[in-house]
């Protein structure tokens, strides 16, 4: 494989990142799935296409890459980390509103009642 | 008659409620685009039905409720505190980058590029007038270098001082402006919606400053807490911040007459320094007091810059001193080249300067040995450029290495910020979008919603975790 083949994958591979970064930052429950499927799809790319990186280690261009790579990830996860824990917090705040804390110290789950939620 | 008399009050108490709905509908339009505003909604209740006892049902009005959820508003303000922490810290860290040039075409690089190669060029013809005049000359120059870079480190901790005062006066400002908010509130006007808009809208603009827990209280009012810790505003009472310069004292300072540093007191006097991390007063401090102080050094650290010039100083002048001007009889021996403040470690660099009594031809070349070398001193002073023993290096690197490590550390620091302040703005972003999603929505329509958005993260934290490994290993292969 060329480095500017190589390149041209794992700026395939940020793309796709960035793009779930983008659902990530409007994060309603149709964008989450979405995201699902564009970091599988990433992920599944990036380990099939791995075995052919060390044909161009010590190439700059494609370290380069490999760095914006990681960096369009590390946004990726503070984004999934920044509206889990805006849910996560809301949910154990509602619980303690609600239900008070449990005798370990954590709040109270939320009681929601008895839903079937459909998803196709 | 009584009856048909208790129908029409009904009648009335309805119209009324349903009046006071098309109130606060009215109210949400005109209010669209004001910044701060949260849409509004009145809660209805159905009245008894009794007709037998003249009980005539109806609906009646509730409690005008706020939509707005305090705690995604607490969420966009945590948002907004992060991203005037990265922003400040990256227009801070742009300007200080200028100042350490690694190309090597001016500055420190370049002074001692120039004044190595005139050691060499000297050890070449050790007798050569012009060579010892250039030495000199370059001394000089790296001199200058040294102050210049330091003096402007210097000043732009003063910049940063006087920028720390200026913020904490616009933090007192804006808790006067909810000061005055709160006294309105405290009035009875506790349900008005520009006035909670404006509320909201100044804390915003608080928020990227300080680090700031607000809880709305049951009057109406806005009670502010510092990082959680402090407060800043209670009621119809304002707790207001200073700043000043301080040389600690506990432990003793190392160099006590080094540069000062930044603190934030609380209005009873406290020192609350360590507690302001976040927002734009937090990215300040922490230049203030971190960052420039590695450079220019502070009560307890001597800086980098400091070092540098210093050990370099010690080690041409112990080079000149330890070789002789001429071999006698009787021989004369070297004098040192370089002077600096040696009463102050944070001073060296500020001080460096070459003994104006010394001239190129006071410059000692011989080293006495055995064996007598006659241009060992210069060919000595060459060997700084690329050196093999502990004594010619400055913390176990090159002094072109070193001060490459300092220059490289303002870059890693702003290449870091930028990145951060990259990652902030979506965060920030995201915060608003989920601020909107959350208003107006029912307590069954999140119970559903909370519910996918489980699910969802369940499913991207699995592909995550394996696209952390399959990142990092491709940077690993690739280096």
């Amino acid at each position: 494989m060329s480095s500017a083949a190589l390149v041209q994958q794992l700026m395939s591979v940020r793309q796709q990142l960035d793009f779930a970064s983008g659902l990530l930052a409007k994060p309603s429950p149709e964008a989450m799935d979405s995201c699902t499927s564009v970091l599988e799809t990433a992920g599944r790319q990036l380990e099939e296409w791995q075995p052919a990186f060390s044909q161009q280690a010590g190439d700059a261009a494609a370290l380069e890459e490999a760095w914006r790579l990681r960096r369009s990830y590390v946004r990726t996860v503070r984004l999934l980390q920044g509206a889990s824990e805006f849910h996560l917090n809301w949910s154990q705040l509602r619980g303690a509103m609600t239900g008070g804390y449990r005798e370990t110290g954590e709040s109270a789950p939320v009681v929601y009642g008895h839903r079937i939620s459909l998803h196709g | 008659m009584s009856n048909l008399l208790a129908s029409l009050a009904s009648s009335a108490g309805t119209l009324e409620a349903y009046g006071r709905v098309l109130e606060t509908a009215q109210n949400n339009v005109a209010n669209a685009s004001t910044p701060g505003y949260a849409k509004q909604r009145l809660e209805l209740y159905a009245l008894p039905f009794d007709p037998d006892s003249g009980v005539t049902g109806g609906v009646g009005a509730g409690k005008l409720v706020s939509a707005r959820n305090e705690f995604a508003e607490q969420a966009v303000r945590q948002q907004t505190s992060g991203m005037g922490y990265q922003k400040q810290l990256v227009d801070s860290l742009t300007a200080l980058q200028s100042n350490f040039d690694i190309s090597g075409k001016q500055g420190i690089p370049q002074a001692l590029n120039n004044l190595l190669q005139s050691f060499s060029a000297w050890g070449a013809t050790p007798d050569n007038q012009a060579a010892r005049q250039t030495v000199v000359q370059r001394a000089t120059d790296f001199a200058q270098a040294f102050q210049q870079a330091s003096n402007t480190v210097a000043a732009r901790a003063q910049d940063t001082q006087q920028q720390i005062g200026q913020t904490v006066d616009h933090v007192n400002q804006l808790v006067g402006e909810l000061q005055g908010y709160n006294r309105i509130a405290m009035q009875g006007n506790k349900n008005d919606g520009g006035l909670s808009a404006r509320m909201h809208s100044a804390l915003e603009e608080l928020s990227s400053l300080v680090d700031v827990h607000a809880t709305f209280e049951s009057d109406g009012t806005v009670s502010l807490m510092l990082n959680g810790q402090t407060p800043l505003l209670l009621e119809d009472k304002q707790f207001s911040l200073t700043t000043s310069l301080y040389q600690p004292q506990n432990p003793p300072p190392t160099n006590p007459a080094g540069p000062a540093s930044a603190r934030i007191q609380a209005s009873d006097g406290s020192d609350i320094t360590s507690q302001t991390r976040g927002a734009q007063l937090g990215a300040l401090l922490h230049l203030r007091n971190q960052i420039l102080p590695s450079l220019i050094g502070d009560a307890y650290q001597a800086g980098d810059l400091n070092v540098m010039a210093k050990q370099f100083a010690d080690r041409v002048n112990q080079l000149l001193t330890s070789g002789n001007i001429t071999d006698g009889p009787p021989a004369q021996p070297g004098i040192p080249l370089f002077t600096y403040d040696t009463t102050d470690a944070t001073a060296a660099a500020a001080s460096l300067s070459v003994d104006p009594a010394v001239t190129p031809d006071q410059l000692a070349t011989i080293t006495p040995g055995p064996p007598e070398v006659s241009n060992g001193v210069p060919l000595a002073l060459s060997a700084l450029a690329s050196p093999v023993q502990d004594a010619d290096k400055v913390n176990g690197l090159s002094y072109s290495q070193f001060y490459g490590q300092i220059a490289g550390s303002v870059g890693t620091a702003l290449n870091d910020a930028t990145n951060s302040q990259d990652v902030q703005q979506s965060l920030l972003s995201q915060a608003k979008d989920l601020r909107q999603q959350y208003q107006g929505v029912s307590l069954d329509e999140e119970a559903t919603i909370l519910m996918q958005f489980q699910r969802a993260y369940q499913a991207n934290s699995k592909f995550l975790t394996v696209l952390d490994q399959l990142t990092q290993s491709a940077i690993d292969i690739l280096r």
